[in-house]
This record gives C-alpha cells, sequence and structure tokens, in this order.
C-alpha cells in the first residue's frame, strides 16, 4: 500500500460536509482491497467490516472523511463570486489562495482577491480580512459565471500535495483522512494478524459540522468498543506544548468523554510494542466523533487516538508519516489483542 | 521564452541570477550580444533600420520579483523569514513556497483557528510571526538546509483560466520582459537599448546604473501595475481595468510622464486600433522615476499591464493587455 498515493489521491477528492460521495466512493474502493464487506450508508458513511472469529468484540474505528470548504453566496454583476465557509475555515488563509469552485459544468480555476491595502484605511490595514470582504475571481464576467456557477456550489482549496523534509507532507482536508489512512493501513497490517474482534472500519461523514456521520454509523453498527482516530494540534512557532503535542508520536486523550480503563489498555498496547505515546487531557468534550460514539444507544465504551497535525484547518496540514506508520501499527495490535475478555475489569 | 516559463523562474529581487542566466541564454540563442552591467543588468542594444543620426531608446522591464528572505531559524526548526520587496503578510498564510535554489518545499502555517482568541482573529500576522516549515525538525537542519540569507519564492505554477486570463506570480515584471524579448524580434526605426533590469521591487536600484550608463535620448519602461477592477471597490480607486488594454500613466508617485510621449502613445493606440488606457491615479512608483532623472533628464513614459492581487502569490491578468503592451510599444517606437 502507497500511502503516499493514497494521501494525494484522498486529499484531492471532493468531499465536504454534506456532500461526501465522492470521497466516499474513493475509499469504499481501498477498503474493499483490504476487508469482507464495504457499504456505504445513507448518510455516506463508509462502514468496512473485517469478519472476527467470533469469539471478540465488535469494535468500531473511526475517522472522518468530510472536509472544511467554502460555499457559493452571491455572484455579484462585475462577475467575482462571494462565499460562505463549511465548517471552520480561518479567513486568515483566504486572500491570495487558489481554489476549485465546483459548477454545473465541472470545476472552475479561480483565485481569491482582496481589497489591495493601499486602499485601506490605516485601521483596516492593522486588521485582518473578514470573508465577506474577499471574492473569488474567476476571470470570467457575470453572464458567463452565472451559466455554470450557482448559488450554494461548492468551493474548495487547489493546494497540491506537497512533500517536505523528515518524511512529512503537507496537504488541505489531512484532517482528517491521514487517520483513514490509518485505518486503512490497519487493516492492510490485520490481514497478517491474528483477530478475534469483528472490525468495523468507518470514515465518517460530517464530523465538521458536530458529528453527525458518526453518530449514525454506530447505530447502524451497534459496537461493543470504539477507537476513534483524528488529528490534534501539533507544536509549531505560536503554539506551545500547553495545547499541543510533539509531531512525531500518536496522542492519548484522558478526560470524562475516554474510557479510562479502554485507554489504559491502549497505553499499554503502546509500551508493549515500543510505540512512542504523547498524552492530552479534555476535561469536556473531546471535539471529535468520541463524543458522539460514547453516547450511543446504551453507551460505548470510546477512546481517542490522534495524530498530531501542524496548521489545522488550513490548506497546508502537515503531518509526519512515521507518526502516521506508528499510529497504524500501535492500531492494529490494540484490535489484534482484544478478545472475549476485553470488558472483564473495566468497570471496576 | 514564453510567459509561463519567465514568471515561474525564482528570483526575487538581489537574487536575479537564476532569471539572468535564462534570459542570457535566451538572447544568445536569438543571436543576440547580450551584456552584464555593474548593477547587473542584460542589456541588448540593436541598431535601427532608420537614418542616421537615430533615436536611441532605453525600453527597460525589471527581471526581479518580490520574495521572502530567511533571517533566522527556530529552536524547533522554522525559518524566520522577512520580505524581499513589499510583500502584505496577510497573502502569505497558508501558502507553498519554494526555498533556495534548490527549490526545496515548504509551506508558511498559521495556529488553528480552533485555539485563537477573538483578538487573534483580528490581529495581523506580521513578519514577527510568520515561519517557513520545511520539514527540519531541529534548528541545525534548518541551518544547513537554508542558511540565513537564502531567498524564497512563492509556488504557484502559471494557470491560464477564464476568458483569456492568467494567474501566477512575477506577471510585475516578467510580462515587461517578455513584450521586450518580442520587441527584440521586429524591425525597428530606432536604436534599441533592450534592459532587463535588477532590483526595482526593492528601490529602482538597477536602472538608475542603466540609464546613466546607456545615455538614451528617450525611456519607455514596460510594466506590471496594480489594477483593482473586481469587488468593494469604489470605481475612483480602480486605477485601471483588466480587458481594456495596456494603461499608459500621466504621473505616478515616482514621475510625471513627458507629455508630448503620452500624448503620442494615446493617439496612435486611438489611430491603430490598439486598446489602451490611462492609469486614472497617482499610486505606485517605478523606474520611470529614476530614468527621467538620469544625469540631465530623459523624457520617459510608463505603459503597464494591469495587475489585479500584485505582490501575491496569486496575480492575474488579461493576455490580451500584454499584447496591447507589445503592439502599443512598437507602434510608439515605429513613430517617434
Amino acid at each position: 500500500m502507497d500511502i503516499r498515493k493514497i494521501l494525494s489521491e484522498a486529499t484531492s477528492t471532493l468531499g465536504v460536509s454534506g456532500q461526501e460521495a465522492g470521497v466516499a466512493a474513493y475509499f469504499a474502493e481501498q477498503f474493499r482491497l483490504l476487508v469482507d464487506e464495504v457499504r456505504v450508508d445513507a448518510m455516506y458513511n463508509v462502514i468496512a467490516h473485517k469478519k472476527g472469529s467470533g469469539n471478540g468484540p465488535k469494535i468500531m474505528l473511526c475517522a472522518h472523511l468530510d472536509e472544511i470548504a467554502l460555499m457559493v453566496m452571491r455572484i455579484e454583476d462585475d462577475g467575482s463570486v462571494r462565499f460562505g465557509s463549511v465548517g471552520g475555515v480561518d479567513p486568515r488563509i483566504l486572500p491570495g489562495s487558489r481554489v476549485w469552485v465546483h459548477g454545473t459544468k465541472g470545476k472552475l480555476f479561480g483565485t481569491i482577491g482582496a481589497l489591495p491595502p493601499h486602499l485601506m484605511s490605516e485601521e483596516d490595514r492593522n486588521n485582518n480580512y473578514k470573508m465577506d470582504k474577499l471574492h473569488v475571481d474567476l476571470g470570467m464576467c457575470a453572464g458567463k459565471v452565472r451559466e455554470q456557477v450557482r448559488v450554494g456550489d461548492l468551493i474548495t482549496f487547489n493546494t497540491p500535495f506537497t512533500e517536505l523534509a523528515g518524511n512529512q507532507v503537507a496537504a488541505k482536508s489531512l484532517d482528517d483522512r491521514a487517520c483513514v489512512a490509518i485505518m486503512l493501513r490497519a487493516a492492510e497490517r490485520l490481514q497478517r494478524m491474528a483477530c478475534d474482534a469483528e472490525v468495523y472500519f468507518v470514515c465518517s461523514a460530517q464530523e465538521e459540522v458536530g458529528g453527525r456521520g458518526a453518530m449514525t454509523a454506530a447505530f447502524g453498527v451497534d459496537p461493543d468498543l470504539a477507537v476513534v482516530l483524528d488529528v490534534d494540534f501539533a507544536l509549531t512557532p505560536g503554539c506551545g506544548p500547553d495545547v499541543a503535542a510533539p509531531l512525531d508520536a500518536m496522542v492519548v486523550t484522558h478526560g470524562p468523554f475516554v474510557q479510562p480503563k479502554l485507554n489504559k489498555r491502549l497505553i499499554d498496547c503502546a509500551h508493549a510494542h515500543h510505540v512512542k505515546l504523547s498524552e492530552n487531557v479534555a476535561g469536556r468534550s473531546t471535539g471529535t466523533d468520541a463524543d458522539e460514539i460514547g453516547v450511543n444507544r446504551g453507551g460505548v465504551p470510546t477512546v481517542l487516538l490522534s495524530l498530531p497535525e501542524k496548521y489545522m484547518h488550513t490548506s497546508v496540514e502537515t503531518i509526519s508519516l512515521d507518526t502516521l506508520e506508528e499510529g497504524a501499527r500501535l492500531l492494529s495490535h490494540f484490535v489484534s489483542e482484544l478478545d472475549a475478555g476485553w470488558e472483564d475489569d473495566l468497570w471496576i | 521564452m514564453d510567459l509561463k516559463t519567465l514568471t515561474e523562474i525564482n528570483a526575487p529581487s538581489g537574487h536575479e541570477q537564476p532569471i539572468r542566466r535564462a534570459l542570457l541564454a535566451e538572447l544568445k540563442e536569438k543571436g543576440f550580444n547580450p551584456t552584464i552591467d555593474r548593477m547587473g543588468n542584460v542589456i541588448v542594444v540593436k541598431e535601427g533600420t532608420g537614418d542616421a543620426p537615430r533615436k536611441r531608446v532605453l525600453v527597460s522591464a525589471h527581471m526581479d520579483e518580490v520574495g521572502l528572505i530567511v533571517t533566522g531559524h527556530t529552536d524547533g526548526g522554522f525559518l524566520k523569514v522577512t520580505q524581499a520587496g513589499g510583500i502584505d503578510p496577510r497573502v502569505l498564510i497558508s501558502k507553498r513556497v519554494l526555498v533556495g535554489d534548490d527549490g526545496i518545499p515548504g509551506v508558511i502555517g498559521a495556529v488553528a483557528i480552533h485555539l485563537q482568541s477573538a483578538a487573534d482573529r483580528q490581529r495581523v500576522m506580521g513578519y514577527r510571526d510568520i515561519c517557513v516549515d520545511i520539514g527540519a525538525t531541529d534548528k541545525k537542519e534548518a541551518e544547513r538546509k537554508a542558511p540565513k540569507g537564502t531567498y524564497i519564492s512563492f509556488d504557484t505554477p502559471y494557470v491560464e483560466y477564464g476568458e483569456g486570463y492568467a494567474c501566477g506570480k512575477a506577471f510585475d515584471d516578467r510580462v515587461g520582459c517578455w513584450t521586450i524579448l518580442r520587441l527584440l524580434q521586429e524591425e525597428l526605426p530606432v536604436d534599441l537599448v533592450a534592459a532587463f533590469v535588477s532590483e526595482e521591487e526593492v528601490g529602482c536600484r538597477g536602472a538608475k546604473g542603466a540609464a546613466f550608463a546607456q545615455e538614451p535620448d528617450i525611456g519607455i519602461v514596460l510594466e506590471g501595475t496594480t489594477c483593482n477592477d473586481l469587488g468593494d471597490i469604489p470605481q475612483t480607486a480602480q486605477v485601471c481595468q483588466t480587458g481594456k488594454g495596456v494603461a499608459v500613466s500621466f504621473m505616478d508617485n515616482a514621475s510625471i510622464a513627458n507629455r508630448s510621449l503620452f500624448r503620442k502613445a494615446l493617439e496612435i493606440g486611438e489611430k491603430e486600433g490598439i486598446a489602451c488606457q490611462v492609469k486614472s491615479s497617482v499610486s505606485g512608483g517605478n523606474d520611470g522615476g529614476v530614468i527621467q532623472r538620469a544625469r540631465e533628464g530623459i523624457p520617459t513614459l510608463v505603459l503597464s499591464v494591469p495587475c489585479r492581487y500584485i505582490h501575491s502569490p496569486s496575480t492575474v491578468i488579461k493576455l490580451s493587455d500584454a499584447e496591447s503592451q507589445f503592439e502599443l510599444t512598437k507602434a510608439l517606437l515605429k513613430a517617434l
């Protein structure tokens, strides 16, 4: 499995929250090679099932496949396109960015323009651009734009997959498709490992607007336990150890939304296999699919395993492929070692 | 050499070698005898076909572009940078760059939106905050790969899109360089001093030396100029518009056009049906200023291609305006 190729293809495939059909089809195709059955449900969750021995629990692994983006709000008479955001797009990343506008006749190249500094007041120059003051420039007059672009059409970032030094890669929507890649690699590893558990690999939809896909996927799968995989903040200038973790180790989270004994089992597993871990604390919700999955049906013991990512919610999100591989190694061992007794001392 | 190739060469002010080498190779291949002066300007003198005494006309375009330069390294292996030429730091966030002559890929990130306070969202990230990330894991690795003084360029390939538009970096002023390369292919009555000048973006330093050394009778500066014809812009602030042809300046912050050259350019445009427009504001400045005030003074005119989002990673021009710059300059040189 070529992880770089998968990340490059996955991050350039359209799959904005609520409209994930494209990226769902892509990941379904990838999982089909590795598991017994794959389905895409009504919410565009991809649910890939690997059968177990019959003596293990049913575990749901979950990473979201949707991405944040922009959406056409208005087409001005000069042909410029006004937009809003789907999910939490940072307006600071927009001026000068290249985008794709997904119109009715295919995608159109565009660039995001703004009022230049020399036409601004001193006060405006010292503030960031607001989203409603920016526009997409399609290089066309309003008539031509209106022929192929409608209000509600999606706009995504046109940022090529970029390989940096130190086995790091940068792209848009590595949040959270890098974690889907962890699941793919774990599925590949599990083909060669003993595994009693029934494993459901879920690529969930609509996480960026509040764990909505994970909610219905968890109902459908009805798991005994779950591991959620998402990105966490990595250390960068301005983003210190109080809120962020080193790029080179997966992160476990402590707190009320994570089942403590199961979390200990995950940490022990990491130690046993010499996988380096960092620790994070979430005093309340984790802000991931774990929040929804944990209270599915009658309750699902859930843990969160995170991949550190620099520059989250930008078009240059950056991760370490070495850390990704370690995440897959840990995940596969954790799943492989689950047996019928997994729940014996969970609550005492 | 086409416009795509010209704009994709990375050569910020003070580090013009890559574009200088490319221009030299191109000019030699076309049979010219280019020289390099002591400001690093590339000069070609092409004799005119008219009867002596012929006018000696300096046609200049700057070959440098705005970029970044490495000023230091953090313990975590990030590059600290400042601007080489004017770049509003607000256009840098979430962009890809190429570091040094080996083109090491880098990205410019920012603290995630989830972690920003209301004040953070307002506050502009300046050069004090901005870092380039090449994936180096410590200071040593960063210093080795991108020592202090390493130049950095936007990594934005040239793209043609929409109704005859192109988007890329460095149209300011590779579009002028492209026009000069094309003018050199023409039969002209005047002696043409074609000058690809250095360091315009850091204060018009190259053109000053070129104008002194070449002693022209007339100076014509081919530029890219700011254009704001889309979005929230009052009509009075639009300066010029894409698609309306080459912009003829009556005055900018560096020079007042020679009035007879200015009138002549507009007359020729009208007579020959070449699209042109008057740049309708006094803004910006360029090599026109230093050329006009070289030696005892030189009548000077600036002809510019309108550029949306100038000095950003994604500048936009309409290709027909570059064509107008070529046609009008050619016609003007024939009429002098």
